[in-house]
């Protein structure tokens, strides 16, 4: 092995003065020639497990075959998304399209990294849902195109549920909590995986408490979290995460939730309909046990609140493909690929129309009837700022779960918190 | 001078029980990446694995552009030390052997050169970079490293260069070579050692480096290997397994350079390099 | 991360210095012969690196650092000079401050432990018998060698909280409520977890150059002192210290420069958290400069905090100045 690496040393070494310390950008020209696009490849980032593989090559090749260009999807993680974004939009050569969360959404819009979709809005957009449209409207103008949206349901193992003795899904908060208990009595299972800070599952229990995060304090956004409404969601949140034993201090992607469920040995868990697709990725035997339920609420006729999470597809302004970018989003936002995805991932299109491709899924019908109660974070620019780690958020939800009171922790991180929502723009 | 059984006894005690504190965390993370997944999860440890398995480095190799990783990483390092060691060598000649106006001076800058914390500045390079339109390169990357190792190769080699005696320089010059010619003969041999033990640091610094080429490039394709292994701590979650792999692929050419090298670093630092 | 966060391979660090001390003559004989100009030939790549490499992404950071750099700004390549005013607001905020006191309390008391503990064990290397110090040698140099990015890693997965293997030892020590520990859940024990692993990696830099330069006291000095009456702890301070006296400074001069700047283990280890409680000055200029996308405010903390490590260092700086003026 020594011998080995020192000689394949030498080999690389011998190499650096002829080939190495090189790189070049790739793509040449970027011009719209007169025979379509032939030639040019368009790139896209797409978030990691936001749209399934089949989805990607369906669209690819009815754009090669519209376009004569290319398309290269480049996946990304949510992880410093922010940071990755803000730089490459700077850059000679930003991903040409992208998806961009809606949260993050009005932010993007007002420094002017994104371009003006208006004519796109005209074009294709028409009968876009209003609601999921309002996170791509800022100061009147279009700055991006409707994607997807979800939101969170209870994804559980059927086999653990039938171990422990239960036959229905829960109908109420009380019922659920219930059932888990049970599971934790009566299998070796952990009832449920919640680590302490899955916050876009404690912003839903805030907007089924009614409660805002934010409000306003003359011209500018202030901490909510003190609001006793805030603490009752996340009295909630505690109460639920006692049956865990995933750590206090850490969101639901370090470790990915799906794998921790995947390992089969978790009754159940809250989370994104696509994130059972991790779980079957790290263990193809767990597929047939999963199952999905509405979150359920205090009483049975009002499901949970739920933050209703999205995605949006926005241009770079400073792609020099402009056109050819419209066209991939003409395609990618058809009735047929937009229906796809819905179908696919069982995620809410952006049509009210195409709503009919979510017939017979399970993710769809256990995410729908708590839709409609949906919320999100506030549509402010000032609130991507807050979204940066650490997030205060997650703070205080790690502080309250640690033993302090929820008002303490409000203190606690309300400075940071107003700090981020007052951040020079 | 005869000790005592106790006296004897302790010394020897204490070295095992810190042989064991140092190599452990190194031992075990080998451990893990052989152990089949069961025994890494299982409530008692299992300190040494019998059942072997290759899963978790499969794993962890499979990923998209692994052998691009590796390429650019060798490539970036290898030439980022070179370059160092070739432009240290001059300097610290100099340093060393000369007198002149403004020696002080510039030891003091390489000093402080060394104290440059480069990762508060990584906008400020970003910025540098992107404006000269050159992201997406590894000869930004080959630089910068090169300068974050330059200023500790300089100030370590002049004090190799300055332990090889006078006298043989002089010597050779008696016999009539030129002093570049007395440099390259008689002094770059004798500095071979000091030369190997400084480009270590330099190899280490170079391999590990990530938050620089995480923002200059974001092109797989220019993409090094310290990349790869923090990203298995999102991709790969607790999966303890391949990480552990990762870490040991990652740490395993620097620890056998490290083993191999050493022994001469040592030998020439014992020779008289030190000279309190 | 970068540079000097690793353990560098033993090298005579600036101890060997004195040794060029010796007759000047021929040196000076030499250079004249080949002009005035030679050492500075020589020494032009390496400044001309430094300034170009080191230099301008220096200035350009003091330059961000009057500037409002934020996303926009960022994205539309726009310059908005807004003087003193990131300044102003880092030095009259709380925060800056606790950092600055945590980061100096942090490196001093990683400092002291890995001089003192490196300093025993390399004393105690030089007692051992051959086999016995190779066998430890060996082990010190694979914790040394350990790439941080990796050695990270394997901390985190040793202090895990489920099968981590140091939860598991402490319980069946008798210790039963830390078997499900989290030792990210707080400042002193995330500080704790790293202070562990700057401790291991730093020691056998120390403890193997210590040994090395105990080797190359002549036994003359020894013999000179126990004639003198000296008992062991007599030669140790008489002869073995003012010997090591250098060494000591130039390592200690070193150490301070890699805990203060150790910027990786901190941020892989726990992100700066719990609540930003264990943020180290480059961590805090990180996470306000690039993680909060605040760039102008993030160069002014990071001037800020090389001005601090310039006054931690200063005083061996003085040192260095002094002696080589003796020198010339």
């Amino acid at each position: 092995m020594k011998r080995k690496l020192i000689s394949a040393i030498g080999v690389a070494g011998m190499m650096i003065s002829l080939a190495a310390c090189g790189g070049d950008n790739g793509d040449g020209g970027d011009k719209a020639g007169a025979d379509g696009y032939a030639g040019q490849t368009l790139t896209v980032w797409v978030m990691d497990g936001s749209s399934p593989d089949q989805w990607q090559k369906d669209v690819a090749a009815a754009f090669e075959k519209q376009t004569k260009a290319k398309v290269k999807f480049e996946i990304q993680q949510w992880n410093g998304i922010q940071q990755k974004l803000t730089t490459a939009l700077s850059e000679e050569n930003p991903p040409d399209v992208f998806e961009i969360g809606n949260t993050q959404t009005p932010a993007y819009a007002k420094t002017g990294g994104l371009a003006d979709l208006a004519d796109l809005k005209t074009s294709i957009g028409a009968d876009w849902t209003e609601s999921l449209n309002e996170s791509s409207l800022y100061d009147g103008k279009q700055y991006a195109a409707p994607w997807y949206f979800a939101n969170r349901v209870v994804l559980y193992n059927k086999k653990i549920w039938a171990e422990a003795g239960l036959k229905d899904t829960p109908k109420t908060r009380d019922e659920l909590y219930a059932d888990l208990k049970q599971i934790g009595e009566k299998t070796d299972a952990e009832p449920i995986y919640l680590p302490g800070q899955n916050w876009y599952h404690f912003v839903g229990l805030t907007i089924g408490e009614g409660a805002e995060l934010v409000k306003k304090d003359g011209d500018s956004y202030v901490s909510n979290l003190a609001d006793p409404k805030v603490a009752a969601a996340m009295e909630t949140y505690k109460k639920f995460q006692a049956l865990s034993k995933a750590p206090k201090d850490k969101d639901e992607a370090t470790p990915q939730q799906g794998e921790v469920f995947g390992k089969g040995n978790v009754g159940a868990f809250i989370g994104m309909g696509w994130e059972a697709g991790i779980a079957i990725k790290a263990n193809p035997k767990i597929e047939k046990e999963i199952g999905y339920f509405t979150i359920p609420g205090a009483t049975a006729d009002k499901p949970e609140g739920v933050f209703l999470g999205g995605s949006n597809l926005a241009v770079a302004a400073g792609s020099e493909k402009q056109e050819l970018a419209k066209e991939f989003l003409k395609i990618a936002l058809s009735d047929k690929y937009e229906g796809e995805l819905a179908k696919l991932n069982g995620v809410i299109p952006n049509k009210e129309s195409l709503q009919t491709n979510l017939k017979g899924n399970v993710v769809a019908e256990a995410a729908a009837p708590a839709a409609a109660g949906g919320g999100t974070t506030p549509l402010i620019p000032e609130w991507a700022a807050v979204e940066n780690a650490p997030n205060p958020i997650k703070t205080y939800m790690t502080a309250v779960l640690n033993g302090k009171s929820p008002a303490e922790a409000a203190a606690q991180v309300e400075d940071e918190f107003n700090k981020r929502l007052s951040q020079q723009q | 001078m005869k000790r005592s059984l106790f006296g004897r006894l302790w010394p020897n005690v204490t070295a095992v029980v810190l042989f064991i504190g140092f190599v452990f965390p190194v031992y075990w993370m080998f451990a893990t990446a052989f152990k089949p997944t069961g025994d890494i999860i299982s409530e008692d440890p299992v300190w040494f694995p019998t059942d072997i398995t290759f899963e978790h480095f499969k794993r962890a190799t499979g990923v998209d552009h692994f052998w691009t990783y590796v390429t650019n990483s060798l490539i970036v390092t290898l030439c980022a030390v070179v370059l160092a060691l070739v432009i240290a060598l001059a300097g610290s000649f100099a340093l060393a052997r000369m007198r002149f106006k403004g020696r002080r001076g510039f030891v003091i800058g390489f000093m402080l050169a060394q104290m440059a914390p480069w990762e508060v500045m990584i906008i400020a390079m970003y910025m540098i970079v992107r404006d000269a339109s050159m992201l997406n390169s590894l000869v930004p990357l080959t630089v910068f490293y090169m300068m974050m190792i330059l200023p500790f190769t300089i100030l370590t080699l002049r004090g190799f260069v300055a332990a090889v005696p006078r006298e043989l320089e002089e010597a050779a010059m008696v016999d009539g070579c030129t002093r570049a010619q007395a440099f390259r003969k008689v002094i770059l041999p004798l500095l071979a050692p000091g030369l190997m033990s400084t480009s270590l640091f330099g190899f280490i610094t170079a391999w590990n480096e990530f938050p620089l080429v995480l923002v200059l490039n974001k092109e797989t394709e220019a993409q090094t290997l310290p990349l790869w292994l923090s990203s298995f701590q999102t991709a790969f979650g607790n999966d303890w397994g391949a990480t552990m792999a990762a870490s040991s692929l990652f740490a395993i050419p620097i620890l056998i350079l490290f083993v191999f090298l050493q022994r001469r670093a040592v030998s020439g630092l014992t020779a008289g390099a030190v000279k309190g | 991360m970068t540079v000097q966060t690793e353990r560098p391979p033993s090298g005579p660090v600036d101890v060997a210095k004195r040794a060029e001390s010796g007759p000047a003559g021929p040196g000076r004989r030499a250079a004249s012969r080949l002009g005035p100009l030679t050492p500075y030939l020589l020494l032009l790549p390496a400044c001309a690196a430094t300034v170009l490499l080191l230099g301008w992404p220096l200035l350009k950071d003091v330059l961000l650092s009057f500037q409002n750099l934020n996303m926009a700004q960022l994205i539309q390549h726009v310059t908005e000079w807004n003087g003193i005013d990131n300044y102003k607001e880092v030095l009259t905020g709380e925060d800056f401050w606790r950092v600055t006191l945590r980061s100096i309390l942090f490196t001093a008391v990683n400092v002291v432990l890995i001089m003192i503990l490196g300093a025993l064990v390399g004393l105690l290397l030089a007692r051992l018998g051959r086999r016995m110090r190779v066998t430890l040698m060996i082990g010190l140099v694979l914790a040394w060698a350990m790439p941080v990015v990796a050695a990270t890693t394997v901390y985190q997965w040793l202090f895990a909280q489920r099968f981590g293997v140091v939860n598991w030892v402490l319980d069946k020590l008798g210790w039963h409520s830390m078997a499900d520990y989290s030792w990210t859940s707080s400042q002193m024990s995330t500080f704790f977890v790293v202070t562990v692993l700057i401790v291991w990696q730093s020691i056998p830099f120390v403890a193997i150059n210590l040994y090395a330069a105990t080797t190359t006291i002549p036994s003359e000095l020894y013999e000179a002192a126990s004639l003198d009456g000296a008992g062991g702890w007599q030669s140790f301070t008489t002869v073995t210290l003012p010997f090591l006296r250098p060494f000591l400074y130039a390592t200690t001069f070193l150490e301070v420069i890699w805990v203060f700047k150790a910027f990786v283990q901190v941020f892989t280890i726990n992100g700066g958290g719990p609540d930003r409680l264990t943020e180290i000055l480059p961590v805090y200029a990180y996470i306000e400069g690039v993680g909060n996308q605040h760039y102008g405010m993030g160069a002014a903390i990071a001037v800020l905090t090389i001005l601090i490590l310039l006054g931690l260092t200063a005083y061996y700086l003085r040192i260095v100045l002094k002696q080589e003026e003796e020198e010339v």
